[in-house]
C-alpha cells in the first residue's frame, strides 16, 4: 500500500512539473512546425517535423551576432557584478563598516525602479557620454543591475562561512587576498551559483534597456525577436518559437546542471550543506 | 554618515557636469548644415549609408535591396561608391527607435522610413531636412508628378495642407477590402444570398466601389456560420499602435464626418458629432461578424484569419497584399474599395491613408547628405520605379500608375489606385503630439469595442476635449477646450 | 559577532600602528581595506543609481519635451500636481498594487504549498528534471511567452479555449473581453514565478535545520505546531526575503501586458510601468514622467521597507 501511495505520490509531482512546463513545451515544438500548422485547431500533435525554418532562424536577422551579443553582454557583465559584490560582501560582512544596513537597502532599492523610468535619465546621460550603442554602456548597466542581489546573496554566505578561517589564515601570515580568495571563496560556491543564475535570468531577458540604449551593433535577442515579430507575411510565429527555443535552451541546461547549488544558494547563506 | 555625504557631493557634481553636458547639445548641428547649391564632390570616396525602417516590412527593405542598382548608378554618374545597410526595428516602436537616436544628434541613421504622422514630430524638434530646395532643384524630383495631390499632403507636409514638404513618399497605402473571390462568385451562395437579402451578391469591382455599408453588413451576416468556422469579416481593433484607429476613421470618413479641422486644429464639436457617434457604434457592430477574439485584431492576425480562411472579407492594408494572398488563395482573392455610405444622396467613401514617407536625418554630414540627396533622386526615376512595384512596392508616381497593365502587376493595385486620392482616402493629423493624441484615443476607443464603456457619444466626447486640451497646451491650436472638461467622462 | 581584526589586534597586546609581517608588506589600516573592497561597488552605485536618480528628481521639475527644440522649462510642482489631478493615473497605481497583492499573494501561497509538496522528494526518479522543467517558465523570454500566450489565449487560433470547448464550455475571449483580461495577465505571470517561490520555498524549508526536524518528529509534534514552532521558525527569513524580490519585481511588470494587450482593452490592464513608458518614449515627455518614476520609486521604497521592517524584526527576535 505504501508503494502505491509514494508511487501516485511521484506521478503527481511530475505531472505538477509538466503543467509547468506545458505551455514552453508548446512553444518549443512550434519550432518545428510551418504556420498553418501551428496556427490550426485542433491543434496538431502529429505533424511532419521541419527542421527548415528553424535552420532558417539561423540565417536570417544576424541572429548568430544578436546571440553573442547577448551572451557575452550578459555573461560579462554577472561575472564583474559577482566580482565586484565579493569584495563588498566580504568588507559588510567582515568589517561592517558604517552605513552597512543603509547602503544594503539602498542597493535593494536600485531594482525598484520600474525600467522605464530609471531608463529615461540613463538614456539622457548615455547619450551626453556617448555610450550609447556601446558593449561597455551596455554591459556596465546590466552590471550595475545584477550588483544588488548578488551582494545580498553574497554577504548572506559569506556570514555564515566561521571568522575562524579568516583568522587561521591572518595569524600564519597569509593577506587579506588570501583569505577572499582561497579560503572563502571556495566555501560559498552555492552563493556564487545562485546569484550568477538569478542574474542571468535577468539580464538576458531584458528588452528594454538594450532597445532604448542600445543600437544596432549591440542588438541582443530579445530585442531581435521584437523586431522579428511581424513580417509582410504576418506574425512569424515559426520564427518566434525557434528563436525561444534555442535562446532559453542554454538557461534551462544552466539550470538543469547547477540545480543543487542553485537550490543551496537560494538559501541566502542560511545552509551550507543539501536542500 | 561623512562617506555617504561624501558620495553624494561628489554624484551632485558629476551630475551638475553631465547636466550642462546635455542641455548643450544643441550647438552640434551647426557642423551638419548642408550647402544648398553646390554639390558636394566625392570622387573615388566610398560612403556607408544606413536606413532605418520598418521590422519585417518588404517595401521597407526593398529600399536597401534594390542599393545594389543605385551603387552602379552612382558610380557611374557621380564616381563614388554608396553601401547600404539595413536597420529595422518593430513597427510599433519605430518612433521611439527614430526619435531616440535623432535627439541625440547622431548620424546612426541617415535614411528614416517613417509613418506619415511623424512629420510634425520630427520636422518640429528639428531633426530633419526640409527638402523643398532639393525638390526644386533637382530635375528628376521636379519634373515627377505624383498621382494625385493627396500624396503631397500626405507624405510631405507639414503643417497640414502646407506647402512645407519634409519628406518624400517610400510607399503609398490604403486601407482596402480583401474578399474571398472564390466564396462570393459561388453559385450556391449567390442563390441563397438573392434568395436572403433580395439583391445579387456583389462579386465584381465595379459593385463593391458602389457598395454601401448597409448591403456590407448584409454581406458578412450572411457568411457568418460559426459551425463551418467561417466569419464574415476581420478587422482590426486592437489598442496597439493606429490599428484600431486606422480602421475606424473609414466609417467617420466616409459617413461625411472630420476628426478635427485642420485650418483651426479644432477637434472639440468637429470629432464629437452624433454622426461620428453612429460611425463608432457602426464600425463596433461589426464584430458581430467577426471571428471570437478580433476585438484584440491588429494587423497580423487580421492577415492570419484570412490566409487561414476563417473569414469572407478583410479590412486590411494594399501593402500587405503578397501577405493576404498566399499561395493557396492565389485567384481566389479580389480586391476592392472599402464600402461606403449615402451622404445627403450620394455615395461617399474614404478610406484611411498608409504607407510611408522617407525623411533625411538633417545631422548627416555633408558627404550623406550628399549622398542621400542623389539617391532620392535616383528613387524616383521612372525604372527604379517599376522596379520597385515589380517586387512588391506601392508606388505612387502618375507615369508608373498610369502605364498599361499596371493593374495587373499585383491583385490589389487597382484598388489601390482607386483609392489614393483626395476623394477616396485622408491622413491622420501630423501634428508634433500625435503620439499623445493617438495613444488616448486608442484607449478609448478600444474601451468602448470591449465594453468597458457604453455610450459612443460620450467615449467621443471625451476624446474630443482631452485633444482639444493637448493642442491648446502645446500652443498649436488657439481654441481652448470646453470649460466643463472635468465633467466629460466616457461612460 | 566579532570583528576579525578586534581578535588579532588584542592578541597582539592592543592597538598598534600598521605592523609588518615576515612577508614584509606593510598592512592597511582596518578602516582603509573595508572601504576599499566597497569602492567598486560603490563606483557602479553613484554612476548608474544616484546621478541617474538625482537627474530624474531634477528633470520631475521642469517641462521637457524631447520633441519640442525649446529648451526644458523650469516649472516648479506643475508635474507633480497634474499627475495629482490625473485620474487615469492613480488608477494605473492603484491597478498595480492590486496585481502585486494578487500575484504575490497567490505566487506565496501556491509556491509554499507546492514546495512542502516537493521537499520529501529526494528519492523521486528524475528529481533533477522535474524541478528543472518546474522552473522553466522563469527562464523564458517574456517577448516569446507574451506572444505565445497571446496565442494560446486567441479564441479562434489558441488552445486554451481548444481545451474549454473540448471541456464543454463556451469560447473565452482572455485577451479581449474587459472583465477578463487583467485575470488572464495574472494568470500568465503566476505560471511564470511560481516556480521562483517554489524554488524559494524550497531553499526556505531546506534551511531548517534537520536535527531540529528530527526532534519535533520525536516529540511527535503535531504537523501544523512543526510548522508553526520549527519551520516558519527558520524558514521566514528566506520566505520574507522571497516575498521581496518579488514584490519588486512584480511592481515593475511591464513587458508581459504590453506585449499582450498593449495596456487595453481600453485601461484594463495598464499598469504604472506602462504608463511610465508611454509618457518618457511615446509622448516624449521628459519632465512628466520623471515626476511619475520619482513617485513610482518612493512607493515601491514604501511597499518594500514594510517588508524589511518585518524581516529585520523577525531577525532581531531570533538574536535575543
Amino acid at each position: 500500500m505504501k508503494r502505491i501511495a509514494r508511487a501516485a505520490y511521484y506521478i503527481a509531482l511530475w505531472i505538477v512539473a509538466l503543467i509547468f512546463f506545458a505551455p514552453v513545451l508548446w512553444i518549443f515544438v512550434s519550432a518545428f512546425k510551418s504556420k498553418s500548422e501551428l496556427l490550426s485547431i485542433p491543434p496538431k500533435w502529429i505533424f511532419t517535423p521541419t527542421l527548415q525554418d528553424l535552420a532558417q532562424t539561423f540565417h536570417t536577422n544576424l541572429f548568430l551576432r544578436n546571440l553573442i551579443n547577448s551572451v557575452s553582454i550578459s555573461f560579462i557583465a554577472v561575472v564583474i557584478a559577482i566580482v565586484v559584490s565579493f569584495l563588498a560582501a566580504y568588507s559588510f560582512s567582515r568589517y561592517r563598516p558604517r552605513g552597512t544596513d543603509f547602503i544594503m537597502f539602498l542597493l535593494l532599492s536600485i531594482r525598484m525602479v520600474p525600467g522605464a523610468a530609471v531608463i529615461v535619465p540613463i538614456y539622457l546621460m548615455y547619450v551626453a557620454f556617448g555610450w550609447t550603442d556601446s558593449y561597455v554602456g551596455m554591459t556596465l548597466f546590466y552590471t550595475m543591475f545584477s550588483i544588488p542581489f548578488s551582494v545580498w546573496i553574497l554577504k548572506g554566505f559569506i556570514d555564515g562561512v566561521s571568522v575562524r578561517f579568516d583568522e587561521t589564515v591572518l595569524v600564519s601570515g597569509g593577506s587579506r587576498f588570501q583569505v577572499m580568495f582561497r579560503v572563502i571563496l571556495p566555501q560559498i560556491k552555492p552563493g556564487l551559483v545562485a546569484a550568477f543564475i538569478f542574474n542571468i535570468i535577468f539580464t538576458w531577458n531584458d528588452f528594454l534597456v538594450d532597445f532604448i540604449v542600445g543600437g544596432k551593433d549591440v542588438t541582443t535577442i530579445p530585442v531581435a525577436l521584437a523586431t522579428g515579430l511581424y513580417t509582410s507575411l504576418g506574425v512569424d510565429w515559426t520564427y518566434i518559437a525557434s528563436v525561444a527555443l534555442v535562446y532559453t535552451l542554454p538557461l534551462i541546461v544552466i539550470v538543469f546542471f547547477f540545480q543543487k547549488y542553485l537550490l543551496v544558494g537560494m538559501t541566502f547563506g542560511t545552509v551550507r550543506g543539501e536542500v | 554618515m561623512k562617506r555617504l555625504l561624501k558620495v553624494l557631493s561628489v554624484s551632485l557634481v558629476s551630475l551638475l557636469v553631465v547636466a550642462a553636458f546635455s542641455f548643450a547639445g544643441g550647438s552640434k548641428e551647426a557642423a551638419a548644415m548642408t550647402s544648398q547649391g553646390g554639390r558636394v564632390d566625392l570622387q573615388g570616396k566610398t560612403i556607408h549609408m544606413t536606413i532605418l525602417g520598418i521590422g519585417g516590412w518588404i517595401p521597407s527593405r526593398l529600399g536597401v535591396e534594390m542599393a545594389p542598382i543605385f551603387q552602379k548608378y552612382a558610380k557611374e554618374k557621380y564616381g563614388y561608391n554608396a553601401e547600404f545597410s539595413y536597420q529595422d526595428a518593430p513597427f510599433t516602436s519605430l518612433y521611439q527607435k527614430a526619435a531616440t537616436s535623432l535627439a541625440t544628434h547622431s548620424q546612426e541613421f541617415n535614411i528614416i522610413i517613417s509613418d506619415s504622422q511623424w512629420l510634425g514630430a520630427l520636422s518640429n524638434a528639428g531633426w530633419i531636412l526640409k527638402l523643398n530646395s532639393l525638390i526644386e532643384g533637382n530635375p528628376t524630383l521636379s519634373k515627377t508628378q505624383w498621382w494625385d495631390p493627396i500624396v503631397q499632403e500626405s507624405y510631405q507636409s507639414y503643417p497640414d495642407y502646407s506647402n512645407e514638404l519634409w519628406g518624400l513618399p517610400q510607399e503609398g497605402d490604403v486601407l482596402v477590402l480583401y474578399v474571398r473571390k472564390d466564396l462570393v462568385d459561388n453559385p450556391t451562395n449567390q442563390k441563397n444570398f438573392k434568395a436572403q437579402y433580395g439583391f445579387d451578391l456583389p462579386s465584381t469591382f465595379e459593385e463593391y466601389s458602389h457598395l454601401t455599408m448597409d448591403k456590407y453588413i448584409d454581406i458578412c451576416k450572411f457568411f457568418t456560420r460559426p459551425a463551418d468556422g467561417l466569419y464574415g469579416v476581420a478587422i482590426q481593433y486592437s489598442k496597439e499602435y493606429d490599428y484600431m484607429t486606422g480602421s475606424l476613421y473609414p466609417f467617420i470618413w466616409s459617413s461625411g464626418g472630420q476628426i478635427w479641422d485642420y485650418k483651426t486644429n479644432a477637434v472639440w464639436g468637429v470629432l464629437n458629432t452624433d454622426s461620428n457617434a453612429k460611425a463608432l457604434e457602426t464600425d463596433v457592430s461589426l464584430l458581430k461578424y467577426a471571428p471570437p477574439g478580433d476585438v484584440d485584431y491588429g494587423i497580423g492576425q487580421v492577415l492570419d484569419a484570412f490566409t487561414q480562411g476563417k473569414v469572407a472579407t478583410a479590412w486590411q492594408w494594399a501593402a500587405e497584399g503578397s501577405g493576404m494572398i498566399t499561395p493557396q488563395l492565389e485567384g481566389k482573392v479580389l480586391v476592392v474599395p472599402l464600402p461606403g455610405f449615402m451622404v445627403n444622396g450620394k455615395f461617399m467613401q474614404v478610406s484611411s491613408l498608409g504607407g510611408q514617407p522617407w525623411v533625411l536625418n538633417k545631422f548627416n554630414d555633408p558627404a550623406h547628405m550628399q549622398v542621400a540627396k542623389d539617391f532620392m533622386a535616383w528613387w524616383y526615376l521612372p525604372q527604379t520605379q517599376m522596379e520597385f512595384v515589380k517586387q512588391g512596392g506601392n508606388s505612387v508616381v502618375k507615369d508608373v500608375l498610369d502605364s498599361p497593365g499596371f493593374d495587373n502587376i499585383h491583385p490589389w493595385l487597382r484598388a489601390y489606385k482607386y483609392e489614393l486620392t483626395t476623394e477616396h482616402s485622408r491622413d491622420f493629423w501630423h501634428v508634433p503630439q500625435y503620439a499623445q493624441m493617438l495613444a488616448l484615443q486608442q484607449e478609448y476607443f478600444t474601451g468602448y469595442a470591449s465594453g468597458a464603456y457604453h455610450d459612443a457619444k460620450s467615449v467621443l466626447d471625451y476624446i474630443a476635449a482631452q485633444q482639444q486640451k493637448i493642442l491648446y497646451d502645446a500652443g498649436i491650436s488657439k481654441i481652448p477646450p470646453p470649460t466643463n472638461i472635468a465633467n466629460i467622462v466616457a461612460h | 559577532m566579532m570583528d576579525v581584526l578586534e581578535v588579532n589586534e588584542r592578541a597582539a597586546g592592543g592597538k598598534r600602528g600598521p605592523q609588518t609581517f615576515r612577508s614584509g608588506h606593510p598592512r592597511l589600516s582596518t578602516q582603509n581595506v573595508a572601504r576599499l573592497l566597497i569602492v567598486p561597488v560603490m563606483l557602479f552605485f553613484v554612476v548608474w543609481n544616484v546621478i541617474p536618480v538625482l537627474w530624474m528628481v531634477g528633470l520631475g521639475f521642469y517641462q521637457y519635451s524631447l520633441t519640442n527644440p525649446t529648451p526644458p522649462k523650469f516649472v516648479g510642482l506643475h508635474n507633480y500636481l497634474s499627475l495629482a489631478n490625473d485620474a487615469g493615473v492613480w488608477w494605473s497605481f492603484g491597478r498595480t498594487l492590486l496585481f502585486v497583492i494578487l500575484s504575490v499573494g497567490i505566487e506565496t501561497a501556491l509556491g509554499a504549498a507546492l514546495a512542502f509538496v516537493f521537499w520529501g522528494s529526494v528519492r523521486l526518479p528524475g528529481r533533477r528534471l522535474a524541478l528543472t522543467l518546474l522552473f522553466a517558465p522563469m527562464v523564458l523570454t517574456p517577448v516569446a511567452a507574451g506572444t505565445f500566450f497571446k496565442l494560446i489565449y486567441d479564441p479562434t487560433f489558441g488552445v486554451a479555449n481548444y481545451i474549454i470547448q473540448v471541456l464543454g464550455g463556451p469560447k473565452v475571449d482572455f485577451l479581449g473581453d474587459a472583465h477578463l483580461a487583467f485575470l488572464s495577465i495574472l494568470l500568465v505571470d503566476i505560471w511564470m514565478w511560481t516556480p521562483f517561490m517554489i524554488l524559494i520555498g524550497l531553499a526556505a524549508l531546506g534551511s531548517v535545520p534537520t536535527a531540529e526536524l528530527e526532534a519535533a518528529r520525536v516529540d511527535r509534534l503535531p504537523f501544523h505546531r512543526t510548522v508553526a514552532h520549527v519551520i516558519w521558525e527558520h524558514g521566514k527569513f528566506v520566505l520574507i526575503l522571497g516575498i521581496i524580490l518579488r514584490t519588486i519585481e512584480s511592481f515593475k511588470i511591464m513587458d508581459l501586458p504590453y506585449l499582450m494587450t498593449s495596456g487595453g482593452p481600453g485601461n484594463k490592464t495598464e499598469f504604472i510601468a506602462i504608463t511610465l513608458y508611454r509618457d518618457a518614449f511615446n509622448n516624449f515627455m521628459m519632465g512628466k514622467s520623471s515626476a511619475l518614476a520619482l513617485i513610482t520609486l518612493m512607493t515601491a521604497i514604501a511597499f518594500t521597507s514594510i517588508f524589511l521592517y518585518v524581516l529585520h524584526y523577525q531577525r532581531e527576535r531570533k538574536t535575543i
